[in-house]
């Protein structure tokens, strides 16, 4: 059972701060982490491997720094570790990162199961793994909480519904992203952090050329999705405080809401309608 | 070729370690006061214990700063798991790893790296603290093995062990010429355990008198050669001290922040008590001995790595960062004002895990004595 685990290194802090004058991230003083989700998608190839043998690889797209997440994922168990690095797959989105992703994973060759996170706490899209799943032309189950068996060819993995969930039977090669329900995590084995940070650590850096795409075809260059603006919402509020009986102050009240057109639905809740929303 | 730093790393994750698994439950290990089985057996299966043991021989390959390094995270988050760490990774299985046959590393040091069993250190007897030399537990020579008669005490992990390196004297005439270290497997017909002690802090290290009546063990459970006993506790003293100095700046690190936090949420006439220059000073105070006591640890630390003798800076390390705890603990008890005094918040802790650093590896008139000595008196 061959298995390649994705994994993005991201700010230590699900708020990430945007400059307001140049909005882009405001790094500075945040730490780097593995990205949570990831994390399960490690343990969860790892127990795999447990079960069945075979190897681990991981593979992060990210600057130099993101040697810190791949080597705590061998820490945890990984046999290897590959590290897209090229300051050409900067400024990608999700259409650029998916495909360089895709293409060392095709370098990569030997698979039978791709893991993922379900999303990134700082892009936040969850569109990485399904993309990376069409670009190679695999099936692929989202949200899965349990891995259930893999035989025959085959895995059946329980996916997170909104009301329940949904047991699947899929081929293999597939590709999975996993919610942090599916596992608890295991802490990385000092020895093998200390192996990850040695010069014999089996960590390989590809590079645009080594993976055969032409910088043109990557990172901001090859995004199809262009920001004009980036903008943290104005979070502010305003406060203005009703005086007189309670008639008064209930008659000013409903005036106030319906000139904002706010409403009250059914089940007593205020809800924001859009501008030319219906008033009950 | 870019690669991680180990130190960065290594501290990175058991910082991960220790404020998921220790810091939100310390307060409830401490007051059960029971040995710490679980968090114990995970040290093990994460390879924490085998950290300054090369990896081919069963270890994790690390050194003296990773072993710092990871006991200042542990104790940052609970003292009594750090001690217990700390004497699994060194005083409890150093002589087997070194001195051990195969047969005895098979039996109890690599059963001891992964959590399984557990290690202690007998040197103090009731007549013989901080004069070792007077230890009179007695190993007699017989046709295949040694007889051992006597008693130890402050037997960190005792109640649990599963194995002893125990400190005895094979020819009381030879005084300190004749210590030798012996294992002494738990279950050897002869040997006894005391009952807990009942202790100030570090509540969950248990502790007890060890008394041994004509306990019968092997040639080769003899570890290290005839007459090297002291010399071999010498060899890893500047190690013990060095190490204690770390478990020392992981409760600075522990108090100084609780302290932080606590100026920055209390509010008294109008303000943040963060705003008054008084509790600046101590905490200001409390950061420069951090300092300090880091880079007398770290610098200790790397001379033990790169093999030059460094008992003095050791032993400066030690007394330093460990009275800086002292002091940390103490102004932790004041910034907290009265909820300092209450068992409900973690200056309580502090206060008394801090005194546990005060004895093992050296008091610090015994170390103050040799300061004076090395520094020229
Ligand atoms: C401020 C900001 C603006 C952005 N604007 C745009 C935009 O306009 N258009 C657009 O398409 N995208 C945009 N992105 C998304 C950006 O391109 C993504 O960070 C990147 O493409 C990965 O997507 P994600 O973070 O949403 O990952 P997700 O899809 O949420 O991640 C899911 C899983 O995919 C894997 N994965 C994701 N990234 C990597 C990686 N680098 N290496 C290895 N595995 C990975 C991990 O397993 C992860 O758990 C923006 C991001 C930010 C922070
Ligand atoms: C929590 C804890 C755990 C321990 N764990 C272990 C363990 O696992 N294994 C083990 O073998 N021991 C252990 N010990 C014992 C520890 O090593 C001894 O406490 C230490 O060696 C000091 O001995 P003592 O307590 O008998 O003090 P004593 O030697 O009796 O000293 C009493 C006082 O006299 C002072 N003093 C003594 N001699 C001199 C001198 N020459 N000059 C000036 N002052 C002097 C001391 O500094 C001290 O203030 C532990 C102790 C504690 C508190």
């Amino acid at each position: 059972m061959d298995i390649v685990v994705l994994i993005k290194q991201v700010p230590d802090s699900s708020e990430v701060k945007l400059d307001p004058k140049t909005g882009h991230l405001l790094r500075e003083g945040i730490g780097a982490i593995m990205n949570p989700d990831d994390r399960h998608a490690l343990e969860a190839a790892v127990r795999l491997k447990e079960a069945h043998g075979g190897r681990i690889v991981v593979l992060s797209m990210g600057p130099a720094q993101a040697i810190d997440v791949v080597s705590e994922a061998i820490g945890m168990g990984a046999d290897e570790a590959v590290l897209l690095s090229d300051s050409a797959f900067a400024g990608a989105d999700t259409w650029a990162t998916s495909s360089t992703l895709g293409k060392a994973i095709e370098k990569i060759g030997k698979y039978d199961l791709i893991i993922c996170g379900r999303q990134a706490i700082d892009g936040d899209t969850a569109q990485i793994g399904p993309q990376v799943a069409e670009y190679l032309g695999l099936p692929q189950v989202t949200y899965v909480f349990d891995i259930e068996a893999v035989t025959d060819g085959t895995v059946v993995v329980k996916k997170r519904l909104e009301d329940g969930y949904e047991k699947v039977q899929c081929d293999l090669p597939a590709l999975l992203t996993v919610i942090a329900e599916v596992n608890r995590t295991r802490y990385p084995a000092i020895g093998n952090l200390i192996d990850a940070c040695g010069e014999q650590a089996p960590i390989t850096i590809w590079n645009a050329a080594d993976i055969g795409v032409m910088t043109c075809d990557v990172g901001l260059a090859g995004s199809l999705t262009h920001v004009i603006r980036t903008f943290a919402p104005k979070g502010g509020r305003q406060t203005q405080m009703l005086e007189g009986d309670t008639g008064t102050v209930v008659r000013t009240l409903l005036e106030k809401l319906r000139e904002n057109h706010l409403v009250l639905t059914d089940s007593g809740v205020l809800s924001a309608e859009c501008r030319e929303g219906k008033l009950s | 070729m870019i690669r991680s730093n180990a130190e960065n790393l290594i501290r990175k994750s058991m910082a991960r370690f220790v404020d998921n698994e220790l810091v939100p439950k310390a307060q409830e290990i401490d007051e059960k006061g029971e040995f710490p089985r679980e968090l114990f057996e995970q040290l093990g299966r994460m390879g924490v214990f085998g950290i300054r043991y090369p990896k081919a021989k069963g270890g994790s390959g690390g050194n003296c700063v990773l072993f710092c390094t990871v006991c200042e995270e542990l104790a940052r988050g609970l003292m009594s798991l750090a001690a217990i760490s700390a004497m699994q990774s060194l005083m409890g299985t150093n002589f087997l790893f070194r001195f051990g046959s195969e047969e005895i590393k098979e039996k109890y040091f690599h059963p001891a790296m992964r959590g399984e069993k557990v290690a202690c250190f007998c040197l103090t007897e009731p007549e013989a603290g901080s004069d070792l030399g007077n230890a009179s537990t007695l190993a007699v020579r017989t046709e295949n093995g040694f007889l051992i008669n006597g008693m130890k005490t402050w037997v960190t992990n005792g109640p649990v062990a599963d194995f002893y390196t125990v400190l005895c004297q094979t020819n009381p005439e030879k005084k300190f010429k004749g210590l030798n270290f012996f294992l002494v497997p738990a279950d050897t017909p002869g040997l006894s355990r005391g009952k807990p002690f009942d202790l100030l802090g570090t509540r969950n290290t248990k502790i007890c008198e060890i008394a041994f009546k004509d306990c019968f063990v092997p040639l080769d459970h003899m570890l290290g050669g005839e007459g090297q006993g002291m010399t071999n506790l010498l060899s890893i003293l500047a190690e013990i001290r060095t190490m204690t100095a770390a478990l020392a700046i992981g409760l600075q690190r522990a108090a100084l922040g609780d302290c932080i936090r606590y100026a920055h949420e209390r509010a008294q006439f109008g303000k943040t008590i963060a705003n008054y220059q008084l509790i600046q000073a101590k905490i200001a105070n409390m950061a420069v001995d951090l300092e300090a006591s880091r880079l007398l640890t770290y610098k200790a630390a790397r001379m033990v790595d790169d093999n030059i003798p460094c008992l003095t800076e050791a032993s400066m390390a030690k007394y330093f960062a460990t009275e800086a705890a002292c002091r940390a603990a103490d102004q932790a008890t004041r910034i907290f004002g009265a909820y300092g005094y209450s068992m409900e918040y973690s200056p309580q802790r502090y206060y008394r895990d801090n005194r546990f650093l005060l004895y093992g590896g050296g008091t610090h008139e015994i170390l103050q004595t040799n300061i004076a000595k090395w520094a020229g008196l």
